[in-house]
This record gives C-alpha cells, structure tokens and sequence, in this order.
C-alpha cells in the first residue's frame, strides 16, 4: 500500500536531524497557527498564493530562497564545526552518513532552491516593470513555475524527515549514485526534487524569453533595454538550452535506478563518464544562469549610484552576449582530471580562459562609470563594491585553475572549493542581497533601515573573506574537499580561523534578518512616497511604490536608454495633456500553479518510495488540472477605465507634491 | 486577435509572425498544395534513404554522408512546407532561436561525441580491454 | 500612440506587445527548441554507447526495416493531416477539423503500436533495455519520442472534445497552432531518429 515506506524512514535514533526536523515542523505549525489566528487565510489565497501577478510571484520567490540560503547556511556551519573539531584523535560529533548528507543537500540546496529562485524571483519582480508592460508572457504559466519550484523545495526538506537525503555530493556521479552502491531513498529524493524544480526553471525561461523579446513597451527597441534585462535575456536562454540536457542525464540515471537500465552503470557496458560530461554540461552554464543576472543587477546599482549613465552599453551587451554563447563551450574544464588526453584538455582550458575576457570587459565598464560620476555610498552600492573586489579575485582563481597543469594539482581541492564560493557569494550572493536592498521599497512601499543594511553588508564581506581565505591556504596544502575527518594536525589552525568566519558570516544573517523586522516596525518613518527613492534611471521608477496591480496606467513610449531618466530630465513625468484611460484587461488569478504543485509533490514522493497508485492518482490529477484550466471560459478579468484613472491620478498627485517640494 | 485583445489601447507591434503561421493571403487550394507538395517531397527523400541504406544507391562508405545529406534535407522541406519557416523578416525572431537550438545541439552531440571518444581511446571500457588481451 | 510608432514597428518588438497569438506561438517554439536539446542528449547518449552491446545483440540483430519504413510512413501522413487540419481550422470548419485531427490521431495510434510491438518483441527475445547499454540508449531514445507522441495524442484528444463544445475561439486556435507546431517537431525528429539510429545503425 505504502511502497517502501515503514516507520522506520523516520530518524528516531539519530538526534540531530530529528531535533532539526522537529524544529521545522514547529516553525511550520507556528507559521500556520499565526495566519490562522489573524485570519488570514483568505487574504493569503487570493493575493498571493493563487496570484498570478509577476510582483506576488517575484516576491514568494526570493521568500523562498532567502528560506533555503537559510537552511543551506546551516548544513555550512554543521560543515565547517565538524572539520574544525575532527582533527586528529578527535572524532567530531558527525557521523560520516550523516556528514555526506549534509554536504550534498547543501550544495543542492544552495544552488538550486536558494540561489537559482533568488535570482528568478528578482528577475520575475524586475523585468516587466523596466520593459514598460503589464506582466509577463504568461502568467499562469509563471505560478505554476513557482509552485513547481516550491514542490521541489518541499521534498528535499522532507528527507529530513522521512527517510534519507543523497550522499554522493550536490552532482550524484554513478557508480556511487547507482542502486548498487546507493540502495537507499536518498539519491531519488535528489533525483526527483531537482527534475520537478528543473521543470520550474525551465517554464520560467521560456517565460522570460518571449517577455523580453516580445512583449515590450512601445519605443522600446533592443537598444533601449535596460542593461539588467540583457542580463536576464541571456540568462533564460542559457535556461532554456541547459536544462533540458540535466533534464535527460538524471532521466537516463533514474531509469538506471528504477528500470535496471545501463547508462551508467560497472556491467553491460555503461559509462559513468557519459553522466560526468552531460551534467556538467548543464552545470557550467548553470552557474552563468546565475550570475548574468547578478552583473546585470550590478549595471543598474553602478549608474544609478553614480548618477552617470552606464559606460560602453553596447560593449556590455556585446559581452553578455559573449558569455552566454562561451559558456556552453567550457564544461570540460570541471573534469580535466579524467583522462581525456591533450587535444580535449587544452581546447577547453583556452576556452575557459577566453570567456573570462566577457567579464573583464564588464568589470572595466563598471568602473568607467564610477569614473567622473557622484558616487553614493548606500547599501546597494556597498555590495556592488564589494562584489567587484571579491568576484576578480575568485575570477582569477578560476582562470589559474582553468590551465589544466594546475588543475591536476588543484581538483576538488578545498582551493576549489574556495574559488567557486568566491565567485558564487561575491558574485551571485552579492548581487541577490544588493537587489534586495535595491528594490525593496519598489515591491513593499517603504526602504529598508540603511545603517543595518550597511551592518549587514561588512559583516558578510568580513565573513566570508575570514571563512574563504584559509581554505585555499589548504587547497595549496593538499586538503581534499568533503573531509568528514582530518588527519593532518598544521591543518587544524586554518579550520579554526575558517570556522570563526562562519561566526561572522552569522553574524551578518542575523543582522539582515533584524533590518529588516526593523524596517518593518519603522515602516513609516521609512515610507518611499515618490516611487523613486534612489534617483533610478529605468522604467520601475516611474510606477508608485508598490506599483498598482497592471503597473502602468498607460504604457510609457520609450524614446530612448534610461527612459525614466529622460522623461525626468523633460518633465515628462506631469504630462501637459491628460493622458487617455482604457479599461485593461488583467489575467485571472488562479489555483491552477498550486494544485499543479501538490499533485507533483505527491508524485514525487509517491516515486520515491515506490507507492504507484499514489503515482497514477497524482499524475491524473495533474492532467485533470490542466484540463480544468483549459476548459474555462474567462480569463481575464477587467479594470474599468474609472477605476484605472483613479489610481493614476493619486500616482500623479503624488508626483506633483514630489515636484514642489523639490 | 480576439476583442478582448483590442482591449488595450496599446500599439502593438507589426510585422511579426507567429511561428508555425503562413501567411494570411494564403487561399485553401494554395494551402492544400503546399502541404501536398511537402508530403511528396518527405515521402520522397525518404524512401530515397531507404533505398540508400539497403545499399542500392550509393558506394558504401559514402552511405552515412548520404543518409545525413537525406535526413537534413527532409528536416528542411518539414520546415518550409508544414512549419512554413522561412527567411523573411517577419520570421526573424523564429530563425534565429531555430538557429539558437540548432547551435547547442551541434555543442552537446559535438562536444559528448568528441569528448567521450578522447576518453573511450585513453581508457578503453573493460570490455574493450579484455578483447584487446586476447 | 503616434503614427510614428506604428512606422518603426519593424517585428522586432518596437511597436509594442506583440499580439497574443504570436507571445504564445514563439513561446512554444521555444519550448520545442528545449525539447529538442533534450533530445540531443539522449542522441549524445546513444552515440557514445552505440558500441557498447555487452556481448549481446547489435542494431543489425534486431531492426527491422519494413516496420520502420511503415512507422515513417504513417508519422509522415499524420504531419500531413495535421496540416490539414489547421487548413480547416483556418477555414472555421468544425466536421474539417475533426476529422483531420481523428485521421491525424488515428495515424499517430498506429505509430505507437507498431513500436509497442518492436519493443515487446526485443523484451521477449532478451534483448530488453536491461541487457545491454547499447539496448538501454536505444529504449530510451527511441522511447522519449513514443511518448512524447502518446502525450500528444493525449493532448489531441482533449481538444478534439473541447472544439465542438466551445467553438473556434482565439485561445483555442492558439492551441492549435501550438499542436501543429508539436507534431511536425516530433515527425522532424523522427527523421533523425529513423536515419541515424535505424538506418545507420543497422549497418554499424
């Protein structure tokens, strides 16, 4: 009836996931008894849980990932105290079984649940407000994407609870992630987290996709798009190529798994090489699904708290562009130590170092922009410098590990640990904290608290430099990564200097997490009332904080690069004539993405533990639920032209008191 | 577009078409031959591989360049003929991504194959080196 | 909304959103261009391990050209029907459009049970997907297509009961024309498919 399942998938006699698990749980019934107790239940499920707005989904996004960098975070502290105090005679307090977990979930967690929804969720926010229209291509389209998302998210944590996470590392290389050498439910629960999130991603490129190159704002041609959009542009498409390649390659494992297929396996001929090249060949470009993002985000602080325009844009599309395209032809670079010989090796090692000249060109540009310009010193920009000083140095370490001589000395090393977390925290994780401080108060109507935020900032860079410099003292010294135990006793002082970092690092989370309860309790002392607190340069900035439901009364017509910033320049923002109200037409919020949602998290788990009528039910409920969906008759609700015109008037009444005061 | 599209005021963009569409002018019997004339063509390069592959046609080692040369131009005529692709500008958008995918699929077979084939050279499989110790 | 905007409107976005019809057919296409990478990976995979038979047996041992011909043939008239049936849709003709999808899903059906056959036959004779890697690239390739072919006869199905009930309204043709966009993807994938891993690998 219940597969595989027994009362025994529940960590009864291991204390430490148990209490992890029942602190979940009790953090999750306390979430729910305060909604419950505030009656909230039904504001919950019409604004946000069945919305299909871009801004609601942009926000449960980046709620999501901030949750599991949480989560993430503490499988690092777990990590790190473990090798700190296992040196020697000393034993740690982690077992090995339970050591290998907690390294893959957090890689898994990290990359996947935490970093990739941050970054979506931003570009989700961000992207049709600086086109100038209303939503997304297809917003129904983007719930579901979500919840898919959140499914995935779900599972992983439920191996915590029931059952057992994966021991082979964030990539389940075969032979290991085999049924032979992995009998458990570990690799599956892996398996089928990433493939239901992946699908998430996947339906998120596409999405933005077409927004970006089909649905803009009049005027507004591929020129005029500002430079976070190029980012994401480049981004979704590396989405839409990668993905689908891991999409295949854990398909082709799980039928190893499930079906006694041979891909991959020590007889009848599989090669555990074939699962090495096509998931790094989706894992290369992954982390440039990542950061383009981040550097467009960068692009927007850098001008805007320079007040300049951004310098050399068209050598800064060239070289997204660039990079997108490269980073499909590197993916060898992560096994140079696997025997493909010169010819191989040396191909991909020069085209490794190629693509670093992309972000050389980005890092030049950013810097220009500064020059001459009056830079301010907030939050925001704080991150974007700290992200310059920190991703070169982790770049550098990549372009020295790119020359295949090194990497044989230097391979899954705690060098390269250290050098794909300089570039991941001070590129990605930067880059999400400063467009969080960015466009906070666009999304919520008030700014977050500065000092904090400035705290919260040098408390992270402190931190992670403390944590990350040590190991690759180690690298170069010969310690392997994912060492549950320590032999080498000159090791131990580095292990302690890298363990106080995480304290730092912590220290800094808990800041973030005290600005912003505090902001807000403060909210309106720190009330954004014109819409534009930073002196933006793009479109977003022209909207009311938080932007009404259909984000522009009437579309803008872009005459050029920094539209908002022209049209302030020309006091466009008052038009003379009062500008002509039509109703509009707004897409229906719906269940569709969150019962698309139960019903794979239901087969997810049903696969995992092999219950397969809870499989088969799933799946018609699935396709019930698309059938529903097309089968109804409304789609779009519609905002009268009266209704429509009274927002924008407040916005206008709003602007013009900005104007006088000014 | 629907009366709900004209909803909005918004100018919408001309000179755009959906992939997959033909243009509008096209008449039924225009429509009817077209298709006809892809479904002759296809049938007819495929057959032509059938023949090719029994051996018939071609000399032998050429048989795999002939097969690929057959196969691409039968991916060409499904493209023009049913998918009505083709190089205006207003099918820009849909060529290039066309163009986009063709490139990383060149990459990951391209890249696999070459890759996998160093790999398979340096270290054969252990069946190949257990027939190589006979 | 000057005329001057209307004047630059070049299809390249400038003139504003593109109308609905074209944000959900390119959408689709690039959903198809994802598909196809997928595809490329398992291509990728069976040309790695094309060779790797176990001792056991090869493409030569077990592919039957007449049934792939006669699977060709009956994919290849399904596209042309399907084709058709956009014809008719275009031409606001119910009876038309469903019977050029039914011959379109009837054709499809064919397709599937003449490859249920080939793989029931290989299982029986030993020469299931567990045999070898060589046979378990060659189910699964072979397989993603079948059932990408299963789901949209799926797909085909529901919108056969959902034209007569809600008539040929715009959300409807979009999905016709994404329909079309899927099944002729999935004949030029066969076309791949029967040379490369057929054909080809027959003579290897």
């Amino acid at each position: 009836m219940l597969g595989k399942l027994t009362w025994e998938a529940v960590p009864w006699n291991q204390p430490i996931p148990l209490i992890a698990a029942a602190l979940v749980l009790a953090a999750t019934l306390g979430a729910l008894a305060f909604v419950t107790a505030t009656g909230r239940w039904t504001y919950l499920w019409r604004e946000w849980i069945t919305s299909v707005d871009h801004k609601r989904i942009g926000v449960m996004y980046v709620l999501l990932g901030l949750a599991m960098l949480l989560r993430g975070f503490i499988d690092a502290v777990m990590m790190r105290s473990q090798q700190a105090l296992a040196v020697g005679h000393s034993a740690g307090y982690l077992p090995p079984e339970h050591y290998d977990q907690i390294f893959s979930a957090h890689g898994t967690i990290m990359i996947l649940f935490g970093a990739m929804p941050l970054v979506v969720g931003l570009m989700n926010f961000v992207v049709p407000l600086q086109l100038g229209v209303r939503d997304v291509a297809f917003p129904t389209f983007n719930s579901t994407g979500f919840w898919l998302t959140a499914a995935g998210a779900l599972l992983v944590n439920v191996s915590l609870v029931v059952g057992e996470f994966a021991r082979t590392g964030w990539l389940p290389y075969p032979p290991l992630s085999e049924t032979a050498y992995s009998p458990g439910v570990g690799v599956d629960y892996y398996l089928w987290a990433v493939q239901i999130a992946g699908l998430g991603s996947l339906i998120n490129g596409i999405n933005l996709t077409t927004t970006i190159l089909k649905v803009r704002a009049p005027g507004m041609g591929y020129l005029r798009m500002p430079m976070f959009c190029w980012t994401a542009l480049a981004s979704s498409l590396l989405i839409i190529a990668a993905f689908p390649v891991l999409t295949a390659t854990l398909a082709m494992l799980g039928l190893d798994r499930y079906a006694g297929f041979h891909f991959f396996t020590n007889e009848a001929g599989g090669n555990q090489m074939m699962f090495v090249n096509l998931v790094w060949a989706w894992g290369h470009p992954e982390v440039y699904i990542l950061v383009l993002p981040a550097f467009g985000i960068f692009s927007e602080i850098f001008s805007t708290f320079s007040g300049k325009p951004l310098f050399g844009y068209r050598s800064m599309v060239a070289a997204t562009l660039f990079i997108c395209v490269v980073s499909f032809m590197v993916w060898l670079h992560h096994f140079f130590t696997m025997g493909g010989g010169g010819d191989v090796n040396a191909a991909f090692g020069i085209a490794t170092s190629i693509i670093a000249v992309g972000t050389g060109v980005k890092v030049y540009n950013w810097i220009f922009t500064m020059y001459g310009g009056e830079v301010r010193f907030e939050t925001p920009m704080l991150w974007a410098l700290g992200f310059v000083f920190t991703f070169v140095i982790g770049g550098m370490t990549g372009v020295l590990l790119a020359v295949p001589p090194a990497d044989f000395l230097l391979h899954n090393s705690l060098f390269l640990v250290a050098h794909f977390h300089n570039v991941i925290v001070g590129g990605v994780v930067f880059g999400v904290f400063a467009g969080i401080e960015y466009w906070f108060p666009k999304a919520f109507g008030f700014r977050l608290h500065e000092r904090l935020g400035k705290a919260a900032f040098w408390l992270a860079f402190t931190g992670f430099w403390v944590t990350f410099t040590p190991l690759y003292a180690l690298g170069l010294m010969g310690m392997t990564r994912r060492l549950q135990h320590v032999d080498v006793p000159e090791w131990r002082p580095w292990l302690y200097v890298s363990a106080a970092g995480v304290v730092i690092l912590a220290a800094g989370a808990l800041v973030q997490a005290v600005q912003l309860v505090v902001s807000i309790r403060r909210r309106e002392a720190l009330r954004d009332v014109t819409g534009d607190p930073w002196n933006g340069r793009s479109l977003e900035w022209s909207t009311p904080s938080p932007p009404p439901a259909f984000n522009f009364a009437v579309l803008p017509q872009v005459q050029g690069l920094d539209a908002h910033w022209r049209a302030k320049q020309a006091h466009l923002a008052q038009p003379a004539d009062k500008p002509r109200y039509e109703p509009i037409a707004t897409p229906r919020n719906t269940a569709t993405g969150v019962v698309v949602g139960v019903f794979a998290t239901l087969m997810g788990f049903a696969v995992i533990w092999h219950i397969w009528w809870l499989l088969a039910a799933g799946f018609v409920g699935a396709y019930a639920t698309f059938v529903v969906f097309a089968w109804r008759d409304r789609d779009e609700d519609e905002i009268p032209a009266r209704e429509v015109a009274r927002i924008d008037r407040a916005r206008l009444a709003g602007l013009r008191a900005r104007e006088t005061r000014a | 577009m629907t009366a709900r599209d004209s909803l909005e005021a918004t100018p919408r963009d001309r000179g755009d078409r959906a992939p997959g569409d033909a243009i509008e002018e096209r008449g039924l019997v225009q429509g009817l031959a077209g298709y006809g004339l892809g479904l002759a063509l296809a049938a007819g390069l495929t057959a032509a591989a059938f023949f090719v592959a029994a051996g018939h046609l071609v000399w032998g080692p050429a048989i795999p360049m002939a097969l690929v040369t057959l196969a691409v131009a039968q991916m060409g005529v499904h493209l023009v003929f049913f998918l009505h692709l083709t190089s205006g500008p207003d099918n820009t958008n849909n060529a290039l991504a066309l163009a986009f995918g063709v490139l990383i699929v060149a990459l990951v077979l391209g890249g696999s194959v070459w890759i996998m084939a160093h790999l398979n050279h340096l270290h054969p499989a252990m069946a190949q080196m257990m027939s190589m110790r006979r | 909304m000057s005329a001057a905007a209307h004047v630059r409107a070049t299809g390249h976005g400038q003139g504003g959103p593109a109308s609905k019809r074209i944000v959900v057919g390119y959408g689709f296409w690039l959903f198809l261009l994802s598909d196809i990478v997928m595809f490329s990976a398992f291509f990728a995979a069976w040309a790695v391990l094309a060779r790797s038979t176990a001792g056991g047996p090869s493409g030569r041992d077990l592919f039957e050209p007449s049934r792939v011909a006669a699977e060709t043939a009956l994919l290849l008239a399904s596209s042309f029907t399907c084709g058709l049936s956009a014809l008719a849709t275009r031409a606001r003709s119910l009876v038309w459009t469903e019977l050029a999808l039914l011959a379109t899903g009837l054709l499809g059906a064919a397709f599937l049970v003449l490859e249920a056959q080939e793989f029931a036959g290989l299982v029986a004779r030993g020469a299931g997907p567990q045999r070898s890697a060589f046979l378990s690239a060659f189910f699964a390739l072979v397989g993603c297509h079948g059932l990408h072919v299963a789901a949209g006869l799926l797909w085909l199905g529901t919108m056969m009961a959902q034209i007569p009930v809600k008539g040929f309204r715009a959300t409807l043709e979009r999905r016709m024309l994404c329909f079309n966009l899927f099944w002729h993807t999935l004949d030029i994938i066969w076309v791949g498919l029967f040379t490369v891993v057929y054909l080809l690998g027959a003579g290897a």
